[in-house]
C-alpha cells in the first residue's frame, strides 16, 4: 500500500506544476498576440519587395539578361552556408528539435555530397546542441530570436552576401520555423541566394515598359537583392518567434491538461489508500472485540 | 484634378495609404515629382523627404532614410527602411524632429545629402 502521506505530497507537487504551466501557456498567448501584430505589419512590406524584385527580375528576363549572379547561380555548389533560427529557451514542444532535425539532415546530405558548408546559428537551443556535438560554427548569435530587430538581422547575414558576391560561398540556405496559425507550425528550408525565380511571381506581373533609375540594371538589383535577403532573415526571425510562441502555448496546454489527469489519479489513488487503512482500522477493533468476547 | 493611390510601406508597417494629387520623391539621381498617369518606373530612393500633395492641398512631408520607389500609371508605391511622418494630423512636431534626425543621422547616404535631408526637415517643421 502506498503511503497515504506520500501520495498526498505527489498531488501537491503536481497542483504546483499545473499552476506554472498554465501561467505559462497565459504569457505565451499574450506574447503570441504581440508578435502576431509585428507579423502582420511586416508581412506588407514582404509583400511589396517580393512583387518589386519579381518584376525587376522579370525585365531581365525579357531582355535575356537573367544570369545575373544574384539569380543565376552556380551550377554545383562547392561551399554551402547553413543558417538556422532556433529559440533561446525551451519548453516550446519540438519546436527546436525540428529545426535540429532539418539542420542536421541538411548537414548529412551535404557531407556525402562533397559540399562543404559553414553553419550559422540564431538561437540558443540550437547553438549550445551544436556546440556540445563539437559542430563548427562560424557565427553564433544569441538574444536575436527573442527579439528580432532589422539591424540584428542585417548584422548576422550581411556578412554571408558580401561572401557570397565575393564567390567565397555558393549558396546561403536558412533554416527555421514559421508561423502559420495559431495551432500549426511549418518548419521552412528557404534558399536566401541565388534567389529562385521560381518563388517570384514571374508570370503574374505586367509586362508594361519600365524604366528603371539608376539605368543600370544590375546596380539597382544589386541593390533590391541585398534588401530582399536581409528582410527575408528578418522576417523569418519575426515568423519564428510567432511560431515558438504558439508551440510553446500548444505544449503548455498539453502540460497542464496532463497534470490535471495526473491528479485526478493521484487523488482516486489517495482515497482508495484512505479507505483501506480505515477498513484496516475497522477489521482490527471488530475483531479485537470479538475476542473478547 | 486627376488623383493616384500612394502607398509608403516600411519594415515596421504601412505609413502612408491614400489617394494624392502628387508627389515629391528624392531619387538616387535627384529629386523628382510624379503626378497621376506617370510612366512605369523603377528607382532607388535615398535618404530625404517625400513631400506630398493630398486630394484636400494639404501638404505631408515624410522623412525617409533609404528604399525604392515603383511608380505605375495608377499607383506609386514607395518601399522605404524608415520613414518619419513630420507634419501629419495632430502629432507632436519636436519629438517627429528628433525621430526624423536620428533617422537621417543613421542612414548610410553620404554627409551632403544627410545634411541637406536635415535642413529640409528643420525647414518644414518651421513653417508648420
Amino acid at each position: 500500500m502506498a503511503n497515504l502521506k506520500d501520495i498526498k505530497r505527489k498531488i501537491s507537487s503536481v497542483q504546483g506544476t499545473q499552476k506554472t504551466t498554465r501561467a505559462m501557456k497565459l504569457v505565451s498567448s499574450a506574447k503570441l498576440k504581440r508578435t502576431e501584430e509585428v507579423a502582420k505589419r511586416s508581412k506588407v512590406y514582404a509583400t511589396k519587395i517580393t512583387e518589386l524584385l519579381s518584376e525587376i527580375a522579370q525585365k531581365m528576363q525579357n531582355n535575356d539578361s537573367l544570369d545575373n549572379i544574384f539569380l543565376q547561380g552556380v551550377k554545383n555548389p562547392k561551399i554551402v552556408d547553413i543558417v538556422f533560427i532556433t529559440a533561446d529557451k525551451g519548453l516550446c514542444g519540438g519546436f527546436n528539435y525540428q529545426t535540429i532535425k532539418n539542420v542536421s539532415r541538411l548537414l548529412r546530405e551535404y557531407k556525402e555530397a562533397g559540399v562543404t558548408v559553414r553553419l550559422s546559428g540564431i538561437g540558443k537551443k540550437g547553438i549550445e546542441f551544436y556546440r556540445f556535438n563539437n559542430v563548427e560554427m562560424i557565427n553564433t548569435v544569441i538574444g536575436l530570436s527573442a527579439t528580432p530587430t532589422y539591424e540584428g538581422a542585417v548584422e548576422v547575414i550581411h556578412p554571408l552576401v558580401e561572401d557570397y558576391i565575393n564567390g567565397k560561398t555558393d549558396k546561403i540556405v536558412l533554416i527555421h520555423n514559421s508561423y502559420v496559425n495559431i495551432i500549426t507550425q511549418e518548419m521552412k528550408i528557404d534558399q536566401l541566394l541565388p534567389v529562385e525565380t521560381s518563388k517570384l511571381l514571374l508570370d503574374r506581373v505586367s509586362l508594361s515598359e519600365l524604366e528603371v533609375e539608376p539605368d543600370e540594371d544590375d546596380a539597382l538589383l544589386e541593390a533590391l537583392v541585398k534588401r530582399y535577403v536581409d528582410y527575408s532573415v528578418y522576417y523569418a526571425l519575426i515568423s519564428s518567434l510567432a511560431a515558438e510562441h504558439s508551440s510553446r502555448m500548444q505544449a503548455m496546454d498539453a502540460a497542464t491538461t496532463n497534470a490535471k489527469e495526473m491528479v485526478k489519479t493521484l487523488s482516486v489513488k489517495y482515497n482508495k489508500a484512505r479507505q483501506e487503512a480505515i477498513t484496516t482500522e475497522l477489521i482490527e477493533i471488530i475483531s479485537g472485540m470479538e475476542s473478547m468476547k | 484634378m486627376e488623383l493616384m493611390k500612394l502607398e509608403i510601406v516600411t519594415p515596421d508597417g504601412v505609413v502612408f495609404n491614400d489617394d494624392v494629387k502628387q508627389v515629391t520623391l528624392p531619387g538616387g539621381e535627384g529629386e523628382f515629382g510624379v503626378l497621376a498617369q506617370h510612366a512605369s518606373l523603377v528607382s532607388l530612393l535615398c535618404a530625404g523627404v517625400i513631400t506630398i500633395e493630398t486630394a484636400d492641398n494639404k501638404t505631408i512631408s515624410v522623412a525617409i532614410n533609404s528604399g525604392y520607389v515603383k511608380v505605375s500609371e495608377e499607383e506609386t508605391l514607395c518601399i522605404v527602411d524608415g520613414a518619419v511622418a513630420l507634419n501629419g494630423d495632430n502629432s507632436d512636431l519636436a519629438k517627429n524632429l528628433e525621430e526624423a534626425r536620428k533617422l537621417l543621422s543613421q542612414s548610410k547616404a553620404s554627409s551632403m545629402a544627410i545634411a541637406s535631408a536635415m535642413g529640409k526637415v528643420e525647414q518644414i517643421c518651421k513653417i508648420s
